[in-house]
């Protein structure tokens, strides 16, 4: 039978007190962790009054489920909500395709100036788009794309290639020349290559990347507040702020309206999970 | 598209004329392809994140009210203007050095702290994992709306955990008070980011070899000097990596302040971005705000281009 290997540091056989000391503080932290979390959904779930009068940690006595029910109506998440998921659920895949295109060939394929795109590529995972909120609407604008989904999707396709394209290009860096080598004598094109070969191997970092991808562009909202200026417009953040201006002190549906904008991200996250970890660092920590 | 067309004619030497002109046609062939893969993102890379850095120069220069097709070129008076009579900027540039320097040191701090212990054996670690990444996959804004309501002078979480304890004097209007709205606002911000640090620290951490510190256990060295000796020189590149990435979330910083205070009470809590913003879009000077922006982006320039530097030569001298 095999012994647990618990509590005991790396090559040592016995248990080290102090790592079960440790442990016990690291769930006592935990616990605060999640407390916030533990909290909103709590209040979600009571009513006004129930709010105002009893602790803010007592459970709800009566599950004030309509409290989901409001806030759906008042965010008027049926435009909201769609909008989220619409925005989302074409970006994030389409932004993924055409980044994974660019890192293949500035991978595998020799190019002039290749270091120097790859350069330019990297500084754009620094700079921070929260400066350029300005000239980024004059440019939508000038488009004619304000209140649009194009005027979003192009965007936030433009400050996710940069992450992705690094983070690709590293990965598709490391495949070896054997794997390819076949087809290139078969006189297959780049597109067969990549498509056949290197898509495929690339699945558990694509899969990474678009948690990641999924989690910012859903929960993205300084470019979305300069660009979907018309409330039918709105994706769930803008509509969340507006619902925290005007209800602000109606708490329980307020807690809702939280709840109902962060729950699709944290499914994602939970679904995709086991990916995340080892994709997310397959190309960004090594080097 | 114009490297692609030259590349066709680049010559290749040591073959004979059919070979070379055979040779030379597949290689433009390759590279047209390639130029085919990349150009769709680098298109939409140039023209919606790239040209709006170098607009947001020239708007700086300029007076113009977002709408009106009138612009005229001011040279330096946008930037005299915030530097001279700009009752706001200098305190939005204390604020976010203020909120930068905390922000590089103290959720890396913690999140080096809670992945050193999740790498070791103990029970339950990836629910601890789990637990403490959570916050990271929040809304930024959700997580401005549910502090903002956690800090509630009377409904709040925090009021009426002192008032539970008997600490009734320790109750203050977090975000109303302009001494502690700041503060109260970076403690959203770091439960928000430690999960950040702590996973790329725990991939880091993976690459710290297992036979190292074994060996060194068995040659007598304590738990200070394993980490001190072996744990530490094999992390030096995710910390840089980590300190530069919390370096341009800080600067980022904006959600957050927008969703709790908007830059309130009496402009306690601005920050250069949200100011840019506000200037721009609320105002409707985009001038002004364009050359708050190009601060903001300059100081972020002088901090990412030698790093940008430092990774390019690090790279060379691996190859």
């Amino acid at each position: 039978m095999k012994t647990s290997t618990f509590f005991k540091p790396l090559g040592s056989e016995r248990i080290d007190p102090l790592l079960v000391v440790l442990w016990v503080v690291l769930l006592a932290v935990a616990v605060l962790w999640i407390a916030p979390v533990l909290f909103i959904v709590a209040t979600s779930l009571k009513s006004t009054q129930e709010v105002m009068n009893s602790s803010a940690f007592a459970f709800p006595t009566q599950l004030a489920t309509d409290n989901y029910a409001t806030a759906w109506q008042r965010g008027r998440y049926n435009t909201t909500f769609l909008n989220s998921i619409v925005v989302t659920l074409i970006k994030v895949p389409l932004g993924l395709a055409l980044s994974a295109m660019a890192a293949y060939a500035l991978a595998r394929i020799e190019l002039p100036r290749k270091k120097v795109l790859l350069v330019l590529v990297v500084f754009g995972t620094m700079i921070p788009f929260q400066v350029m909120l300005a000239p980024l609407f004059r440019l939508i604008n000038e488009l004619g794309l304000l209140n649009t989904y194009i005027g979003l999707w192009l965007p936030y396709i433009a400050f996710g290639v940069p992450y992705q394209v690094f983070i690709l290009h590293g990965f598709f860096k490391e495949v070896p020349q054997e794997l390819s080598e076949a087809a290139v004598i078969d006189g297959a094109s780049h597109f067969t290559i990549f498509r056949r070969i290197f898509l495929p191997i690339s699945l558990p970092v694509l899969a990474a990347l678009f948690i990641l991808d999924f989690v910012a562009t859903w929960n993205e909202f300084a470019m979305a507040l300069v660009i979907m200026l018309n409330s039918n417009n709105w994706t769930l953040p803008l509509s969340l702020m507006a619902f925290q201006g005007e209800f602000g002190s109606d708490f329980g549906p307020l807690n809702a309206a939280i709840v109902t904008t962060v729950a699709p991200a944290v499914l994602v996250y939970l679904i995709f999970q086991r990916y995340f970890v080892g994709g997310l660092t397959a190309g960004a920590v090594k080097g | 598209m114009g490297a692609g067309g030259k590349a066709l004619t680049t010559p290749v030497d040591s073959a004979r004329p059919v070979q070379r002109r055979l040779i030379a046609s597949a290689r433009g062939q390759e590279r047209l392809q390639g130029w085919a893969l990349i150009a769709p993102a680098l298109l939409i890379y140039a023209v919606f994140a790239l040209y709006p850095i170098f607009d947001v120069f020239a708007l700086s220069f300029q007076k113009w009210n977002g709408l009106s097709p009138e612009r005229s070129f001011v040279g330096l008076t946008n930037y005299i203007h915030i530097f001279q009579d700009d009752p706001v900027f200098w305190g939005a540039f204390r604020n976010t050095l203020i909120w930068t320097a905390l922000a590089v040191s103290v959720p890396p701090l913690i999140g080096f702290g809670f992945a050193l212990a999740l790498n070791e054996s103990l029970p339950g670690r990836g629910m601890l994992r789990a637990i403490f990444y959570m916050p990271v996959i929040i809304a930024p804004i959700a997580v401005a709306t549910m502090w903002k309501w956690m800090y509630d002078p009377f409904f709040g979480l925090f009021n009426s955990m002192l008032t539970g304890m008997g600490l009734q004097s320790l109750i203050q209007d977090w975000l109303g008070d302009r001494r502690v709205a700041l503060y109260s606002i970076f403690v959203a911000y770091v439960w928000q980011h430690v999960g950040f640090s702590m996973v790329l620290f725990l991939a880091g951490l993976q690459g710290v070899s297992q036979t190292l510190v074994e060996a060194a256990r068995i040659d007598g060295a304590n738990r200070t000097q394993v980490f001190r000796y072996v744990t530490l020189p094999a992390m030096r590149t995710s910390i840089t990596i980590v300190l530069v990435l919390s370096l341009i979330s800080s600067l980022r910083a904006f959600d957050i302040v927008y969703g709790m205070t908007q830059g309130g009470p009496a402009q306690s809590t601005q920050m250069l971005a949200l100011w840019a913003y506000q200037q721009s879009m609320q105002i409707h000077d985009f001038g002004k705000g364009s050359a708050v922006s190009v601060v903001l982006l300059v100081i972020t320039l002088l901090i990412v281009l030698p790093y940008l530097a430092w990774r390019n030569k690090a790279e060379g001298d691996k190859s």
